[in-house]
């Protein structure tokens, strides 16, 4: 009998393990599109400040994110969504799984980076970087672009390289921004010049940097972040602000309606909105719209102005998702890429 | 085994009981229940919403991408690609797999492993490899002065040819293992050459292996994303086009129609593979003598040559990201560094050990549920035969993200009475049976495929029943293809990715995440350091079950066959 007993024992530990253990009172499920290590420094801070509530989180990039969190819509599985880009937020599948909150100090973010239905906040966000790898251009004697206009000239054919807008939204960030910028007819016009030039266009935001980065390519086109990580990591390249204005996207918060936790959840929303998090969002994101801490010194030495307002192209992210079906469609047919 | 697993059944009464047509209807059951709860009930729920079009249920999404252009652009594209592909690795891992049964290839055991290499590199690794080796600042060009432009069609091709490659030798390695010795003396007292020797004997006896290699091999690369998108360039498929409807664009409907599109070729194949099993002739009969390989210098020499050339191509695109991976900054500072090698991802290591779990249980699992669907396809008649063989191999049309998002839908249902399931580690093992499921059955039929009814005969005729058949005759014959199964299941279960991405949460990582996280996130040297470590794992998992196996006395059973 007693080797029965272990034997029930073992297999209801097995079970437990098998089910992944029981959830504390305290506990909630953040999910967030945060990149892996930004989202582990700020999770750090924030167990600082809420040491009794338990946050797991799940990281995945914002294309998995949104299929996941449609396809969980029915049943949906965690407390908050978390540094997710408002153009995806937007869309009503994912916007309508959220409750309105208004975190206690949400006034400090200007209006036109929340929801006017405190659906969502944004507290950071990403802009259009060009990485340009110095050794290649130097050794096929290009000229060190300033804008996306230079990358239209002949000396570039082949050289440069942009996400997919279909697969990517940083790819569709950077080709709506410049439409939204020039109107459309000017815009296209001056898409279908950039294409004679662009080598390929990558299924991600981040691998066209990587690509200029390994030296595959001349002229990367991502975003900020991963310009000035892969400087800090030596390779030879220089991140180039676009002049015209560099698109960008914002990452938003909100509550999940489905919560079961919701005190908790609210907690950690509070939180998002924090001098605490503020301070910690400053040492690794280049748009930040609440106030707190400052620009470390290696994004300025990668090339950003310390007030970077000045270079951001003020994308209206509505528009930008309503349009996104429409214009990736146009943009399939024109390149058929 | 898993009768007991139906509480509905009444206890049969004994003489019925002992019957074979109730007990084939039972092993139907134990495979054919779970089959239906756990692979035709997700994918419904995603194919599903290929009917659904914004202006409700109906056509609408399948006349909206048909009568798109670009979509049969695509269409051509795919078949294109998957036929070159597919000719490609049939051709080389037939002679690879012929080299090694059929010639004397000195350290045969080790060029069998490294056949399969590139299952247990993670896809991103072998990606890389080729780009480091052949991209347009890779060795060759920046190196050795060539100007290789790899990106788009042939890039794919190549990459491709790397990944089906192991899946393909397994199942002609599986077809050549056996022959019957006398039809080769016979031949070679007729006097026939080596050549023709091969046209009328081994070909015609591995014509189902080489048939399920080819449908494996299409399946497989008409499907996959990850290569066309790394190293595709604008080279686009329909495997890519659903990523972008699914992933780019949160279009469910879309990306659905095009996974019904891609399970067509997996109804193709199923009609093939009736014809073609209907003339095959099983190679091992009860009077059977085992071939006997005699050296032969020529032979010999020429085999050895080209598994050699074929190994080291398949060596150096994992070595270079090895190399690379203790390499400070490739290629622009090549001083060592164990930098790479300290982590520090969300856990650590620690994922790893999930995924030694993971796929240990998976290899079980996948081995008893797929090696029985396979028995009762091959052995067992029952008017559910055909249907059953045709979910079976159902799997490996399916792109990974659509039947990850499928057991989303299905197993995060508050109806579903499984949904206890979700968010578990027994999921995750579920999805990896049902995922690989096909390339297991498939290697398992061929292997079945090879034995002749005969044993079954004499046996039935002594008086055995159907089970004790099985037991005794049909188990112990295929048993080292079933080792080889579940060497497989752990491999895979240890790598893949794009099913499981959807189904892990915080409490349940694996280490492919991991690799994929550090990638992400532009560590890519990390990510590779990471990956070595995987492979350094399933190497070392592979040496401890051959170390079992050598004490227990079984020292000729080879963990690949």
């Amino acid at each position: 009998m007693v080797t029965t007993g272990v034997k029930r024992a073992l297999g209801a530990a097995a079970l437990m393990v098998m089910l992944g253990g029981v959830a504390r009172a305290d506990t909630i499920t953040v999910y967030t599109a945060y990149e892996e290590d930004e989202a582990a420094a700020f999770l750090a801070e924030a167990k600082k400040a809420l040491p009794d509530v338990e946050v797991k989180m799940l990281r995945l990039s914002t294309g998995d994110l949104a299929a996941r969190i449609i396809a969980e819509s029915g049943n949906p599985q965690h407390d908050v969504l978390w540094g997710f880009a408002v153009t995806s937020m937007v869309d009503p599948r994912i916007s309508g799984g959220l409750e309105a909150y208004k975190p206690v100090g949400v006034e400090a973010i200007p209006a036109r980076f929340r929801d006017p239905g405190d659906k969502w906040f944004a507290v950071t966000g990403y802009m259009a970087a060009l990485c340009v790898n110095k050794e290649r251009i130097a050794a096929k004697g290009l000229k060190m672009p300033k804008s996306w206009a230079d990358l239209t000239d002949p000396s570039f054919k082949g050289e440069v390289v942009m996400p997919n807008p279909a697969s990517s939204g940083t790819g569709y960030i950077q080709i709506d921004s410049l439409l939204q910028m020039m109107g459309e007819e000017k815009g296209w016009a001056f898409l279908d010049a950039l294409d004679k030039n662009v080598a390929q266009y990558i299924k991600s935001g981040s691998k066209p940097c990587n690509a200029a980065s390994a030296g595959e390519y001349a002229v990367g086109a991502s975003f900020e972040l991963r310009a000035i990580k892969n400087i800090a990591e030596g390779f030879p390249i220089a991140m180039v602000i676009p002049s015209e204005g560099a698109g960008n996207e914002l990452e938003a918060n909100g509550l999940v309606a489905a919560s079961k936790n919701k005190a908790a959840a609210k907690k950690f929303l509070d939180w998002t909105v924090s001098k605490a998090a503020a301070n910690a969002y400053f040492s690794w994101k280049a748009i930040v719209t609440i106030p707190g801490g400052t620009m470390p010194d290696k994004f300025k030495a990668a090339g950003l102005p310390e007030d970077v307002s000045k270079v951001l192209f003020p994308v209206n992210f509505t528009a930008a998702a309503n349009d996104r079906t429409r214009i990736i469609e146009t943009w399939q047919k024109k390149y058929n890429r | 085994m898993t009768a007991a697993a139906h509480p509905g059944e009444a206890p049969a009464p004994t003489g019925f009981f002992s019957s074979d047509r109730f007990a084939g209807y039972l092993l139907t059951a134990a495979v054919l229940l779970p089959m239906l709860a756990f692979l035709v009930l997700p994918l419904s729920a995603i194919l599903l919403y290929s009917l659904r079009g914004p202006g409700g249920i109906g056509l609408e999404n399948f006349t909206h991408t048909f009568g798109a252009p670009r979509f049969w652009t695509l269409v051509v594209n795919s078949v294109v690609m998957s036929v070159v592909s597919t000719v490609g690795t049939v051709v080389l891992a037939y002679g690879y797999a012929y080299g090694l049964a059929r010639a004397k290839v000195p350290f045969t055991g080790l060029w069998r492993i490294v056949a399969l290499l590139p299952l247990f590199a993670p896809s991103l690794v072998q990606a890389q490899g080729l780009i480091l080796l052949v991209g347009r600042n890779g060795v060759f060009n920046r190196f050795l002065g060539f100007d290789i432009d790899i990106y788009g069609f042939w890039g794919v091709v190549i990459s491709n040819l790397l990944a089906a490659f192991p899946y393909a030798f397994l199942i002609l390695s599986a077809a050549l293992a056996v022959a019957d010795g006398r039809l080769y003396e016979s031949a070679e007292a007729l006097g026939a050459r080596p050549l023709r020797i091969f046209r009328t004997v081994t070909l015609p006896a591995t014509r189902y292996g080489i048939a399920a290699a080819c449908f494996v091999s299409f399946t497989l690369v008409i499907t996959d994303f990850g290569n066309p998108m790394v190293i595709g360039g604008d080279f686009n498929v329909l495997a890519t086009e659903v990523y972008n409807q699914v992933i780019g664009q949160a279009q469910f409907g879309l990306g659905a129609v095009i996974g019904v599109v891609l399970l067509l070729p997996a109804a193709l194949g199923k009609i093939i593979e009736k014809r073609i099993a209907r003339k095959q002739h099983a190679l091992i009969t009860a009077q059977s003598k085992p071939l006997v390989i005699r050296p032969a210098l020529g032979r010999d020499v020429a085999w050895s040559a080209f598994v050699v050339a074929v190994g080291v191509l398949i060596i150096s695109v994992l070595a270079i990201v090895i190399v690379a991976s203790f390499v400070r900054l490739w290629p622009y500072n090549m001083t060592l560094t164990l930098r790479h090698y300290e982590f520090d991802v969300q856990n650590g290591t620690a994922p790893i050990w999930n995924s030694i779990f993971v796929s240990f249980a998976s290899a079980i699992a996948g081995v008893a549920l797929a090696g029985l669907c396979a028995i009762v396809v091959q052995k067992v008649r029952t008017p559910l035969s055909g249907p059953l063989s045709l979910m079976a191999i159902l799997p490996s049309a399916v792109p990974g993200m659509v039947l990850g998002l499928g057991y989303v839908l299905a197993f995060n249902a508050a109806a579903n009475p499984l949904n206890v399931l979700y968010g578990s580690f027994a999921l995750i093992i579920i999805l990896n049976v049902y995922y690989n499921h096909s390339q297991a059955f498939l290697i398992t039929s061929t292997s079945l495929n090879q034995i002749g009814g005969s044993f079954d005969e004499a046996s039935t005729m002594l008086g055995a029943s159907m089970t004790r058949t099985l037991g005794k005759i049909t188990l112990p014959l295929i048993w080292p293809t079933l080792l080889g199964v579940g060497v497989f299941y752990f491999m895979r279960s240890m790598v893949s990715l794009s099913a499981v991405i959807f189904l892990i949460n915080p409490s349940t990582q694996v280490a492919a995440v991991s690799v994929l996280q550090l990638s992400d996130r532009g560590a890519v040297n990390q990510a590779a350091a990471f990956s070595v470590c995987i492979m350094a794992v399933v190497v070392g998992c592979l040496a401890l079950v051959r170390l079992v196996l050598v004490a227990t006395g079984h020292r000729n059973i080879t963990l690949i066959r």
